[in-house]
């Protein structure tokens, strides 16, 4: 069943166009991530999804019906900032929630503690935005950027805790320009200005892209190199990497410069095919 | 040193609001309270009673303006017109003449006294003057019952004005929009707490003013707790309606405070109404703390019952059902903006 159907999705703010014509489906148990750089249009389109944003053009449909108070009832949400009341304690936020989606309050994680929420560590204020969000049990999860600043352990947990929620048959869809986020997705939708630029596994997005591997002892000559020649480049551990750059040309930039190298040519990370897509 | 004054020029230029306040605001508030601020009654609404009443009727100088002549009409009568605020000067045209004068209106019994007492060819003491519900002309016991509505019309509408701009800025608005609540659900949940505790206040401030000011309380206190209630869903309403009118806590302040203003001075609690010319006065009966001054002042003083106050409850009655329905209109916008087309301005960056 598709819980969330996007059709030709499209919102603008005066002249500018913040996302065009975008088509989106996530069935029940899928993880679904939408991922991009800042300003890609990420958070417009979930907005415009939870009904909080009405579109300028297309449709939505969530289990079938335009979003309203009843699709609402089917919907966990862990916006970016929490949503959760910084001066009330951990069991106050849940109650509250629980009462709002006439459910029973789920108990509070452990050490969150009867303080304010404010004065816990962001990893125990995301644990309880997660609780807040998985009480009413929705077929829905809809999380943007739900782990970024948490630790690696917390995070494993957080994503433990999401995998739960779509093997017993909930749709999550995820937005992110987090890597390690992106690649907990059973499917990923790049977004670029607006638009999708690309869909599928890990694979699918990176695509046919690739990069020139600079390995040389001179990494910072190679660096300066090519960034005077215009190459964008970037240093992953003493190799310099230039996604979508042309060989000869990185080749003539440091033979012009001098710079000792070997380059050859490798599939392009997600990161650089993200960076490319926002590029094109 | 410069660049900082350029700086803050730039940024007050583009922030319209304070602006406003600076400039406009203070223009408006001359040129309206210039108008207003004057305590010399120039009209004053009065009674004839009594046998000579139509023989009396023309012949009465300004201020007094004669709206109401009853032949029939007895003390009882004329009492039971002033507590009604019918009119404020009820005169028993009986020989001797006696004019009973309501003495909750303070500037309008000066003015009658000084009116009396310049009638040329009238003896000492042909005219009995009498100050009723107020014979001490007591300033304490005009201003603190107004002064109950006033500080509650600051409490509650600064402090209700915070509510939902608290949410915005906080970001738990966007949460709250998400969660199967109705926009009247959010607005009442938002008021109710300050309902129960401005009630509170309301009865500590008014043992405070009966007890320290030795203020009189002869009317009834259910049409006063009635009226009380009126008035401060109208001031939680607007104080609500401004938090969704602001994007920030600041804009919710400087908007409450400009209906702050207004409030203190048309209100009647301290320039009559019937001294202020019709341009300005309209404003008087679109504010809930003009009523309130009515009905307070009404029980405090006068005992008048509540078939005399019809008036200011349907009017507070009314003030508040608009505020608090343009509130969750305005809310709407908010929670269920699925059904408000609009074309807000680009979101931050960082938010897409």
């Amino acid at each position: 069943m598709k819980a969330i159907e996007a059709r030709a999705l499209t919102r603008r703010f005066g002249a500018f166009t913040a996302v065009a014509d975008v088509d989106l489906v996530v069935e029940t148990g899928e993880i679904v991530g939408v991922l991009g750089a800042n300003g890609a249009g990420k958070t417009t389109l979930m907005r415009m999804i939870l009904g909080l944003l009405h579109p300028s053009a297309g449709r939505v449909r969530l289990f079938g019906l335009p979003p309203s108070r009843e699709t609402r009832r089917r919907i966990g949400y862990v916006p970016q900032g929490l949503g959760l009341y910084r001066d009330l304690s951990a069991a106050e936020n849940l109650s509250f929630s629980a009462a709002a989606f006439g459910v029973a309050a789920a108990l509070p994680p452990p050490g969150t503690g009867t303080g304010a929420l404010g004065h816990l560590p962001l990893g125990q204020q995301r644990a309880v935005a997660f609780a807040a969000a998985l009480q009413h049990h929705p077929d829905l999860l809809v999380l943007d950027e739900p782990t970024s600043g948490v630790a690696p352990l917390a995070r494993a947990r957080l994503w433990d805790r999401i995998r739960e929620q779509a093997g017993a048959g909930a749709a999550v869809l995820v937005t992110t320009h987090y890597m390690d986020e992106a690649r907990q997705a059973d499917r990923l939708v790049l977004m670029a200005a607006g638009r999708v630029v690309g869909r599928g596994q890990e694979a699918d997005i990176v695509g046919a892209a690739r990069a020139v591997v600079v390995r040389t002892p001179d990494w910072s000559g190679a660096f300066a190199a090519c960034e005077a020649a215009g190459l964008a480049a970037t240093l992953a551990g003493t190799e310099v990497r230039l996604p979508g750059a042309d060989l000869e040309a990185v080749r003539r930039a440091l033979g012009a410069s001098g710079v000792p190298a070997e380059l050859s040519s490798a599939p392009a990370t997600l990161e650089e095919a993200m960076v490319l897509a926002a590029g094109r | 040193m410069q660049a900082m004054v350029r700086k803050e020029f730039r940024q007050l230029r583009r922030d319209r609001r304070t602006l406003a306040l600076m400039i406009v605001v203070p223009l408006l508030l001359l040129v309206v309270f210039g108008y207003v601020a004057r305590f010399d009654v120039k009209e004053i609404p009065t009674a004839l009673l009594g046998t000579q009443a139509e023989a009396l009727a023309g012949m009465l100088p300004e201020p007094f303006a004669v709206t109401i002549v009853d032949p029939e009409g007895s003390r009882e009568t004329a009492e039971d017109l002033l507590r009604r605020s019918r009119v404020i000067i009820a005169v028993i045209a009986e020989a001797p003449p006696t004019l009973l004068v309501d003495g909750s209106e303070l500037f309008a019994t000066q003015s009658a006294r000084a009116a009396v007492a310049g009638l040329g060819g009238l003896p000492t003491g042909a005219v009995d003057v009498e100050v009723l519900f107020n014979p001490e002309l007591s300033t304490a016991a005009i201003m603190v019952p107004a002064l109950i509505g006033m500080v509650l019309t600051a409490v509650g509408t600064v402090i209700t004005s915070l509510g939902v701009v608290r949410e915005r800025q906080e970001g738990t608005l966007e949460q709250l929009a998400v969660m199967p609540l109705r926009p009247r659900d959010v607005i009442v949940g938002k008021i109710a707490p300050y309902f129960l505790v401005g009630i509170v206040d309301m009865a500590v401030i008014t043992a405070a003013g009966l007890l320290l000011f030795d203020v009189p309380f002869r009317g009834s206190w259910p049409v006063f707790i009635a009226g009380s209630i009126l008035f401060l869903l109208a001031v939680l309403g607007m104080g609500v309606l401004i938090s969704t009118l602001s994007q920030t806590q600041g804009e919710a302040i400087q908007l409450a405070i400009m209906t702050m203003l207004p409030q203190v001075m048309l209100s009647g609690m301290i320039f009559p109404l019937t001294s202020m010319p019709w341009g300005v006065r309209w404003i008087s009966y679109l504010l809930p703390l003009t009523y309130f001054i009515q009905i307070v002042r009404g029980v405090f003083l006068k005992a008048t019952p509540i078939d005399a106050l019809g008036i200011p409850f349907l009017a507070l009655a009314a003030l508040a059902l608009v505020v608090l329905g343009l509130a969750v209109l305005r809310f709407r916008r908010d929670l269920a903006p699925a059904g408000h087309r609009r074309e807000p301005s680009p979101e931050p960056e960082a938010a897409t």
